[in-house]
């Protein structure tokens, strides 16, 4: 399939309960493709797994809505946490998804229009979206982050040690 | 779509709630209105969990969480009062998810089922609501399908739901009120099922003749 | 009106002479001839030779001219046939002394007669026709297109730019209504028109002149698959199907062939009083469904709406 560029507009918000973690979701909008749904996003906590597994997995409730989503994720008792766009090409091999973006922060809350990027540089991401227990693909993506080398070092890594 | 118009029919003096329905599905047939299979509208009820309470200075909202035979993938989610939420189907996992915050009021799940007819131009639905075991009352859905601004069509609406309704044909639904000129879409149909239920649950403990 | 005709008999007789006659200058002028390819007969002497001709030649000259002065004396004999008689030669079928058996004069009469008259009521009936005609295009006024000048089929020319001006100024005109022109196929203007939030019209024209029209509902798919209009599925709605219907008729009634803009405006007039399409009660019964159906008719003259069996 053609790569294709996106210019996304993401919202991500908190449920706080009386429980130590709060509940993340991900509303996503496409700005330069008109009459999409807006993309409802649940993601679990990453699992690190064993040395036979050579990617990070982690739950994944992928959901289409109607354009009311903010309104009503705030009617939920959401609140926004924070906010950004990412612009940038979608690849797909397969059932892979490979996307290169930048991130760019927005100055002004709600306008997306004044925004700065983060950084120069890009972020690749490689991903699969998967049934439960197929660890099989990620060998697949093993083989695929090979062929990236030297330009990108696409490598398993802890989120934990990160924070 | 079309406009649509929910509304409830009380049970006929001294009949039962399947002999009501018999009674308006013959009236229907002899206008000459067509059966075209069945309907199935649900409703799950979700309580906001005591935990996020306080926390956030919420008042024990409920929201529910609905499916409509008619659109088949999607999901719709809705408070009183407040904005209805059209997802797909996926979104019964993300409640699961959410388990933690919202809590199924399973004994409060409740549906209606009946069959589809159509005269014209109109789709009509007539359906039994039950909440768990017992019949509570029955549902009528009347659907123009031509016209999408709903005040254009009222009275034309109204027309025909006296004609095999009677003096049971209903008011100007709420969601009406709201529309002005904008496009009727399927959430408003939601809306209106969502206030049928609650008052038929908050009719619960009235005796009605004849309930089985 | 037999007066130049001779009595049968010496007529027959100088026709039978005359015939002779004929006959007898044939044979002369085939001789002159015969005498002319044989040319000069093998004689002693040239002179000789030259005479024999020369006198053959001249004997065979003068019979042709003795033959066709005889013939000339004998067509005298013969007569004109009448040439006043309106009915000319058939008119001799009035000399027919036996009329009881062969009535052919008088049947000949009254056929004439009855020709006659048809030919007139076909002229007024073609007058007063054209006057009501339902034919939709100058060019196609059937007896009259013959003699009508070479110009009269300029309206099917007009200029892509003009059909444009006509239309934008209509867009104009109707704010509750907006028709976007587009030319998928050549010069032919298609136009999708949008009354409101009621119904969606796709007209096809052909230079000013609307060819076909489909009326959909406002929240029904008017393009295909690939994008362009849609111009062959009709309304899943058995209520716009019935306005297609009737603005079909329109077309049929709403016509001036000389005035093109003229059409176009007034059946977009007519078109925007579907605006109520479900507010309007019909105006005779009072109700707003028949059958299952809204009043879809709209009078031409008061724009009032009417169920198809209710209107006058």
């Amino acid at each position: 399939m053609e790569p294709e560029t996106f210019l996304d507009h993401e919202m991500v918000f908190l449920l706080k309960g009386q429980q130590a973690s709060p509940f993340v979701l991900r509303a996503r909008r496409s700005m330069d493709k008109g009459g999409m749904p807006w993309h409802l996003r649940y993601l679990g906590q990453p699992e690190i797994g064993d040395k036979n597994r050579h990617a990070l997995v982690r739950n994944c409730v992928d959901i289409a809505t109607s354009d009311n989503l903010t309104d009503f994720l705030v009617e939920m008792g959401f609140r926004m946490d924070h906010e950004f766009v990412a612009k940038g090409h979608v690849f797909r091999k397969g059932i892979m998804k490979i996307m290169v973006y930048k991130i760019f922060r927005i100055l002004m809350p709600g306008n997306t229009e004044s925004i700065e990027p983060l950084s120069l540089s890009y972020l690749v991401e490689l991903n699969v979206v998967a049934p439960a227990g197929q660890d099989v693909v990620s060998d697949d993506m093993r083989n695929f982050a090979e062929q990236l080398k030297p330009l990108v070092h696409l490598e398993k890594i802890d989120p934990k040690r990160l924070m | 779509m079309g406009v649509t118009c929910v509304a409830q029919v009380p049970v006929a003096e001294g009949k039962s709630v399947q002999q009501t329905v018999e009674l308006l599905t013959r009236k229907l047939e002899l206008l000459g209105a067509e059966k075209q299979g069945t309907f199935c509208v649900d409703c799950e009820t979700y309580h906001t969990a005591a935990s996020t309470i306080g926390s956030q200075g919420q008042t024990g909202k409920l929201m529910y969480v609905m499916h409509n035979s008619e659109y088949p993938l999607s999901c719709f989610a809705l408070f009183e009062n407040g904005p209805c939420l059209i997802a797909d189907a996926n979104f019964d996992i993300l409640m699961v998810k959410l388990k933690g915050f919202f809590q199924n009021a399973k004994a409060n799940k409740i549906e209606s089922r009946g069959t589809r007819y159509q005269y014209c131009d109109f789709l009509v639905k007539v359906g039994t609501v039950t909440m768990g075991p017992s019949a509570r009352g029955i549902s009528v859905e009347v659907e123009y399908g031509p016209c999408v601004i709903a005040n254009d069509c009222w009275n034309l609406l109204m027309e025909f739901m006296q004609s095999f309704m009677g003096s049971h044909a209903p008011g100007v639904p709420s969601v009406f009120g709201t529309k002005h000129d904008s496009v009727y879409g399927p959430a408003d149909t939601m809306v209106q099922y969502m206030e049928l239920f609650n008052k038929i649950r908050k009719q619960q403990q009235v005796p009605v003749a004849g309930i089985r | 009106m037999a007066e130049g005709v001779l009595s049968p008999g010496v007529n027959l007789e100088a026709f039978s002479q005359a015939i002779a006659a004929i006959q007898a200058l044939r044979s002369s002028v085939t001789r002159v001839f015969d005498c002319l390819k044989d040319g000069m007969r093998n004689k002693e002497t040239l002179e000789g030779r030259e005479k024999g001709f020369v006198a053959a030649f001249q004997e065979s000259l003068h019979s042709v001219s003795r033959d066709l002065g005889e013939l000339e004396r004998l067509s005298n004999l013969v007569g004109k046939p009448s040439e006043n008689h309106p009915l000319h030669n058939s008119g001799l079928l009035s000399l027919d002394p036996v009329q009881d058996k062969t009535p052919l004069y008088s049947q000949l009469l009254q056929a004439y007669k009855w020709s006659n008259k048809l030919q007139y009521h076909a002229g007024l009936a073609s007058g007063l026709l054209n006057q009501q005609s339902l034919k939709r295009s100058a060019n196609q006024m059937g007896v009259s297109a013959k003699r009508r000048p070479k110009a009269q089929p300029t309206t099917l020319v007009l200029p892509p730019q003009y059909v444009d001006d006509v239309i934008s100024r209509i867009d104009r005109m109707f704010p509750e209504m907006s028709i976007q022109l587009s030319r998928p196929n050549g010069t032919s203007a298609m136009l999708l028109v949008t009354l409101g939030k009621v119904l969606k019209v796709i007209v096809v024209m052909r230079s000013l002149f609307i060819d076909r029209t489909i009326v959909k509902g406002y929240n029904e798919n008017v393009h295909t698959e690939d994008g362009k209009l849609d111009i062959w599925s009709k309304s899943n709605y058995q209520v716009f199907q019935k306005v297609t219907d009737h603005a079909t008729t329109a077309l049929l009634h709403y016509q001036l062939p000389q005035m093109p803009d003229v059409v176009v405006r007034s059946f977009m007039t007519w078109l925007r009083s579907y605006i109520k399409l479900f507010q309007a009660p019909c105006q005779r019964c009072g109700k707003f469904l028949q059958d299952g159906l809204p009043p879809t008719w709209r009078d031409f003259r008061t724009l009032e709406a009417f169920h198809d069996t209710c209107r006058q």
